[in-house]
């Protein structure tokens, strides 16, 4: 069974996910830091904290722009400066926010920030799947195939006799 | 409809034509810009002239300094 996925490792979870991201910090709602991608290797002990800071007062900014927008808040920003690109995604609970590569595909990047996100919350693990050298060797066999395909369980509702009834 | 092409020269300009287009949207993608998507994902840009467009900016450039210094 996949570990739960905790806020203190969530941000290395989105470095794990995406190769193109070179940092993430995540937010409570309060703002204050919940965890950070690699936290040794910040340049000096408040790193993590500063762009958590940075990234709480980046979604301030964002709110402010759009607060005469006749829409809803927005769930996620994405900003594209020289250097790189910024992405963020929050929850009424959780903030997300990384540091990309320039050239970044922000599909994915927003689309694994909002799966991190929704995992937090209890929704479904992310599966990652394993190369074949990664893999445990085991029996060529049709039970342990099935094992690893990603298949949704159909039918859980139905009666223990099959349901066939005509 | 996408026009056939015939011809090895024709050919080479469709070809030289798709590799443009996709360098210009290689390079529209890195422009400098601000997005926000709403909750189902539709993207609306923050113009550069709007209020707080220069304040995002900068804490993103601020951002991005800070996550490559962290870059192996």
């Amino acid at each position: 069974m996949a570990d739960t996925l905790t806020p203190e490792h969530a941000a290395e979870r989105l470095c794990e996910l995406s190769a193109d991201v070179r940092a993430a910090v995540l937010l409570d709602a309060a703002g204050s830091l919940a965890g950070a991608s690699d936290e040794g290797g910040w340049e000096g002990p408040d790193g993590a904290r500063a762009l958590g800071e940075l990234a709480r007062q980046l979604f301030e900014e964002v709110d402010r722009a759009t607060r005469d927008w006749d829409v809803e808040p927005p769930e996620q920003v994405e900003v594209q400066v020289p250097g790189g690109a910024v992405f963020g995604s929050r929850t009424p609970r959780w903030t997300l926010a990384a540091v990309a590569k320039r050239g970044a595909l922000s599909s994915l990047i927003l689309y694994d920030l909002k799966a991190l996100l929704g995992e937090l919350e209890g929704g479904p693990p992310i599966r990652r799947s394993r190369s074949a050298e990664e893999r445990a060797a085991g029996p060529a066999t049709e039970e342990f195939a099935a094992e690893e395909l990603p298949m949704p369980e159909l039918g859980g509702d139905a009666p223990a006799d099959g349901g066939a009834s005509a | 409809m996408k026009e056939k092409r015939k011809g090895p020269i024709s050919r080479a300009a469709g070809l030289a034509e798709g590799v443009a287009a996709t360098v210009r949207r290689m390079q529209r993608e890195r422009e400098p810009r601000v997005l926000v998507y709403d909750p189902s994902g539709y993207a609306r840009l923050v113009q550069p002239e709007a209020r707080g467009h220069a304040r995002i900016m900068e804490i993103a450039e601020q951002m991005v300094s800070r996550g490559e210094g962290r870059e192996n």
